[in-house]
């Protein structure tokens, strides 16, 4: 006798990559290869002028052709990711390990000592921080490491006030408490207990935030006061170039095409990790 | 007399409305090795008591004393004694362990924290032993907790108290959240280590039939005030409150004739 068949709920589906999401991954992991291997593979040339062949438009030998000084505009985009994307990931995570440890020795500390951490949080988030790095780097003297210096300084406020809530919320829960009757030390209940079960929201907020610093750090060395020619930064290239839109489209849009494909990757991947971990934003 | 609490009294700020006041003058004495059960009705006081024995919160009057150690201003060495002697269990078996740390990491912290194993070794060996004791398969150490059931989870939570060898174990409502049949499981693994490690467990619950099985003395509790306090057998055949005698009431009994009975009497009696 054959047992009657049974319904089988079906396997739970492990849910794919929607076509976008799998584009947006790729763009994001092409972006990073780009940045880490392409200059190996970049010829010398790109740093030295050959007025013969300058602004020479987009050919077989120069793809998105050269620019005023003869340099190929492609090789330089390709040297400049690595500028570019190395700079934003040190500015995000300087500004978060600031804005991680403000947040923390609030929610640790005693009453007063957040209430004043919080009130400086609000005078960073008050101050238009594009402007203030602009005076932060101009007062240290124009240069990359300027740029990125004063974007650290300026950028922590919003991770610092999130992370600082989100602590808040966390010691609520009762393993906190469990860890307090334990007897652990204020150092290891925080590093141990709290941090780790608050940083999840903070994960998705950098990847985001990766694609506006790249758009800022590329601003500021635009108007001067972050990468100096002849840097291959995005940036810097787009300043240098400027003069020459009307005769040598290519200076300009590859470079500028390059900051916008960069920014938006970065910070459609932030969107698509945060509607991952949390389904009801799905739709928007 | 292991700890002693003294005429605390409790208040929470409520603003604007005046502060509540959910604890009036509790006085109660545990002793080595006993189980004593605090039951109540919910907002009766019984969790705010267990976290003034646990050092968590501070009553604003009366006096806390564990060996020797003044509980509510213990500091330094006297503060991590009493850490390290008095431990607890709670309701929730799913918020109450941390969810990014191995069942291994969850109950050698405390081995860890008070130093009491000198190796990572032999503080691995002493946790394998725990989760036996416990009835756990040692060889789940290196899992996260979220792939265990909820009665796994509070024995997990049990065993991680008493790795360090308390002397008391403070329960609030460890089994509310339980089916009933990993209820009796739990119960069952509390009262055997109460037996064999000479624990005295206080045991918060606002179900009768547990702490019947459990818990030598009673404390019976209403609105922040010890209403009735005495041994198994006072508190259950002869109650001397009408609270108890209510509280006795409500208890479901099994068997549907005697169930049935209760409640005509019941209605007479709201009747007359």
């Amino acid at each position: 006798m054959t047992a009657p068949a049974i319904a089988q709920p079906a396997a739970r589906r492990k849910e794919g990559f929607s076509a976008f999401e799998i584009f947006v991954f790729s763009l994001v992991v092409a972006l990073l290869a780009i940045a880490i291997f392409g200059p190996l593979l970049a010829p010398d040339s790109i740093y030295s002028s050959d007025i013969a062949n300058s602004l020479m438009p987009p050919s077989a030998a120069n793809w998105f052709g050269t620019d005023d000084q003869g340099r190929d505009v492609f090789w330089r985009l390709i040297v400049g990711a690595q500028t570019t994307l190395l700079s934003a990931f040190l500015v995000v995570t300087l500004y978060s390990l600031i804005g991680v440890t403000l947040a923390t020795v609030a929610a640790a500390g005693p009453r007063w000592l957040d209430e004043a951490l919080m009130r400086v949080t609000d005078i960073g988030l008050a101050l238009p921080g594009m402007i203030v790095a602009l005076g932060f780097a101009a007062a240290m003297g124009a240069s990359l490491r300027s740029a990125v210096i004063a974007m650290a300084i300026t950028g922590w406020p919003i991770t610092a006030r999130m992370l600082r809530g989100i602590m808040r919320q966390t010691m609520e829960q009762p393993f906190v408490a469990g860890a307090q009757v334990l007897g652990v030390s204020k150092w290891r209940l925080m590093t141990k207990h709290v941090l780790p079960n608050s940083l999840d929201v903070l994960i998705v907020k950098w990847a985001g935030d990766i694609g506006t610093t790249v758009l800022v750090l590329a601003s500021l060395s635009f108007i001067g006061v972050g990468a100096q020619p002849p840097s291959a930064e995005w940036g810097a290239t787009i300043a240098s170039a400027r003069g020459y839109v009307s005769t040598a489209w290519w200076t300009v849009v590859a470079p500028g095409a390059a900051v916008a494909i960069t920014s938006i990757a970065f910070g459609l991947l932030g969107d698509i990790i945060q509607v991952r971990r949390d389904p009801s934003l799905r739709g928007n | 007399m292991l700890m002693s609490i003294d005429s605390i009294s409790k208040s929470y700020n409520a603003f604007p409305n005046p502060p509540a006041k959910v604890l009036h003058d509790v006085t109660l004495n545990v002793d080595t090795g006993e189980a004593i059960g605090l039951v109540g009705e919910s907002g009766s006081g019984k969790s705010t008591i267990a976290k003034c024995m646990l050092a968590l919160i501070k009553p604003e009057e009366g006096a806390i004393t564990y060996d020797g150690i003044d509980v509510i201003h213990a500091r330094g060495e006297d503060l991590r004694r009493f850490r390290r002697e008095v431990q607890m269990v709670f309701q929730d078996p799913y918020g109450s362990l941390n969810p990014r740390m191995t069942v291994e990491e969850l109950i050698g912290e405390g081995l860890l924290i008070h130093k009491l194993e000198p190796t990572a070794a032999a503080r691995r060996a002493r946790v394998a032993e725990m989760m036996e004791m416990v009835g756990l398969n040692p060889n789940d150490m290196d899992r996260y907790t979220r792939s265990f059931s909820g009665g796994q989870r509070q024995r997990i939570a049990i065993a991680r108290a008493l790795v360090i060898r308390p002397r008391i174990l403070v329960c609030d409502e460890p089994v509310a959240a339980l089916d009933v049949s990993v209820q009796a499981q739990v119960i069952n693994l509390l009262q055997d280590m109460q037996k064999k490690l000479n624990l005295a467990i206080v045991f918060v619950a606002h179900d009768l039939a547990v702490v019947r099985h459990l818990c030598e003395k009673i404390v019976v509790l209403h609105k922040g005030k010890v209403v009735e306090q005495g041994t198994r057998e006072q508190i259950f055949d002869n109650p001397q409150m009408p609270y108890t005698q209510s509280l006795l009431a409500a208890v479901p009994v099994p068997d549907p004739v005697v169930g049935r009975a209760r409640r005509a009497a019941r209605r007479l009696e709201t009747a007359n």
